[in-house]
């Protein structure tokens, strides 16, 4: 045996020895209380960029997506059932146009490579849904988008909401338009609006609100995500940048969330 | 048969083993991370009255000209305690804070809003005070702030928009794009009495870092930091996040 082959050998038997070890951490953690939705700010791709000196306006978001399978693998793992990834808010179009074009065209292309994963059976179980304003994207991206949509529909395992084009001011106002609309040509009887009536009109009234916000590259804000949806859930920062996010911020971000359970809880109750 | 319920038998107690094996891993690791979040405490006590008597220089004089407007969380445990609001309140205005938005999820601060009126020197409402006014020397302008201004004040704003549009002559295929737009929801959100402004920094005070349903139309890039419980709030705490605030560079998703 050559030493490529021992090598390569040595590394599925490391490669098995750490899923078995990362299956066994993820049994200790599901002890306690698992968030059953978990959105992910995915901030800090272009400053990794930068600082690993990689070349292209999208490089940083190719290392972020790479970032992005582990995670849900991860939460597939853990049994998180719904995950939310903050990945291109409306504010983001205002950046240069090219650098736009360029996230647009990755994002494409790993929406086209989903939908042939889908096809061939490997998405695992996984629906994958698109919550924002999709008509302001391009027809291209559209149809990709919707075809994921339908080809995953019936898949239970993890449901992941991917934000694109969104802002939390962009879909209240279009929860309060279509809710509006909707209530107008139902027209019977006093037409007043209720809170039901709003969030069932929203991008992301699929999914139940989030209980752990996890935001990457060390800032402190919520960047216009969410922010209705988030009363109750726990918001937690790391200075990892987005690509730099792996399996131990994620148990110490659900462990933290595990040791606020009661409060949580309590908080809940209030409502 | 006595052999198929020996093995239930023992592979239930093996399976009862293990899940208790599990559990005490699992408590092991609780506590491991609780000694971490101890240690951190007092890595940060220790810091902040380090601040508290001036031994660093960087937190002796702060710029304030970034912070336009602040808004203070108060979890609902804490906010029985008036008089540590009042003590926050007093604070700030020695550090220079012009605008405060105080809000707690049940409305409590609202009802004691006289009280904290009276006991703050210098407080008054903002809502009494006009668009150009600045508050000047130690005057600070109070806003009290509750979950009504959050859903509830979204839906009444709403509801005016939707009585303008059953008004209004549409074509029946309208999708209400000119009624319905974020320049509209803002006008009708001031109408029922909201102030819109968003503050730059957000002091949470309780148990975990939340915003426990201060107003979303009003949180677009508003700095959120966990400042810990009321109880044991810190002037050097306090000190450290408006200087650190002073530092951040937004680009506001550019």
């Amino acid at each position: 045996m050559n030493t490529l082959e021992e090598v390569g050998e040595f590394t599925q038997i490391f490669d098995a020895l750490m899923s078995l070890m990362r299956k066994f951490l993820f049994r200790v953690l599901c002890v306690g209380p698992i968030p059953t939705n978990i959105s992910f700010i995915m901030d800090g791709n272009r400053r990794f960029a930068k600082k690993h000196n990689l070349k292209g306006l999208d490089a940083g978001h190719r290392a972020g997506f790479i970032s992005v399978k582990y995670i849900l693998q991860y939460c597939k793992e853990i049994g998180v059932p719904y995950v939310t990834l903050y990945a291109f808010g409306m504010d983001n179009f205002k950046r240069g146009p090219e650098e736009v074009k360029c996230v647009m065209d990755l994002m494409l292309e790993k929406v086209e490579l989903a939908i042939h994963q889908a096809v061939s059976g490997n998405l695992k179980g996984v629906r994958i849904i698109f919550a924002g304003d999709l008509n302001s994207l391009n027809e291209r991206f559209r149809a990709a988008a919707q075809k994921l949509m339908e080809l995953t529909e019936e898949n239970r395992d993890l449901i992941v909401v991917v934000c694109v084009a969104y802002s939390t001011n962009l879909e209240i106002v279009h929860a309060v338009r279509k809710s509006c609309v909707k209530k107008c040509k139902n027209g019977d009887g006093a037409v007043v609006l209720e809170v039901s009536d709003v969030e069932g009109c929203m991008y992301t009234s699929a999914v139940p609100d989030p209980d752990l916000v996890i935001r990457t590259g060390g800032g402190d804000r919520l960047s216009n995500f969410m922010t209705w949806q988030t009363s109750r859930s726990l918001l937690h920062r790391t200075e990892a940048l987005w690509p730099e996010l792996g399996l131990w911020h994620l148990v110490w971000a659900i462990l933290k969330f595990q040791r606020m359970q009661d409060c949580l809880q309590k908080k809940k109750k209030l409502d | 048969m006595d052999s198929n319920q020996s093995m239930r038998l023992l592979s239930s107690w093996i399976g009862q083993i293990g899940d208790l094996g599990l559990n005490l891993l699992w408590r092991f690791i609780h506590i491991v991370v609780s000694l971490w979040y101890i240690v951190s405490g007092i890595s940060e006590a220790i810091e902040s009255y380090a601040i508290s008597l001036g031994l660093n220089k960087k937190y002796s004089s702060i710029d304030l000209e970034k912070l336009r407007c602040l808004a203070v969380v108060v979890d609902i445990e804490a906010v029985q305690d008036v008089a540590k609001v009042v003590e926050l309140l007093q604070w700030l205005t020695t550090i220079g804070v012009k605008q405060v938005g105080l809000f707690d999820s049940q409305g409590l601060l609202k009802k004691s809003k006289d009280l904290i009126l009276e006991t703050v020197p210098g407080s008054m409402l903002l809502e009494e005070i006009g668009k150009d006014f600045s508050p000047d020397g130690k005057r600070i302008a109070l806003e009290f702030i509750s979950s009504s201004d959050n859903k509830e004040a979204v839906m009444k704003a709403a509801n005016i928009l939707l009585q303008r549009y059953l008004k209004s002559s549409h074509p029946e295929n309208d999708q209400g794009e000119n009624f319905f737009t974020e320049s509209h929801l803002n006008e009708a959100l001031g109408v029922v009495g909201e102030n819109v402004h968003v503050p730059d920094l957000l002091l949470v005070y309780g148990p975990i870092r939340s915003h426990l349903g201060f107003p979303a139309w009003r949180l677009r890039y508003t700095e959120i930091v966990h400042m810990g419980t009321l109880k044991y709030m810190r002037y050097g705490s306090l000190l450290k996040a408006i200087h650190k605030f002073t530092g951040v560079h937004q680009n506001y998703g550019t």
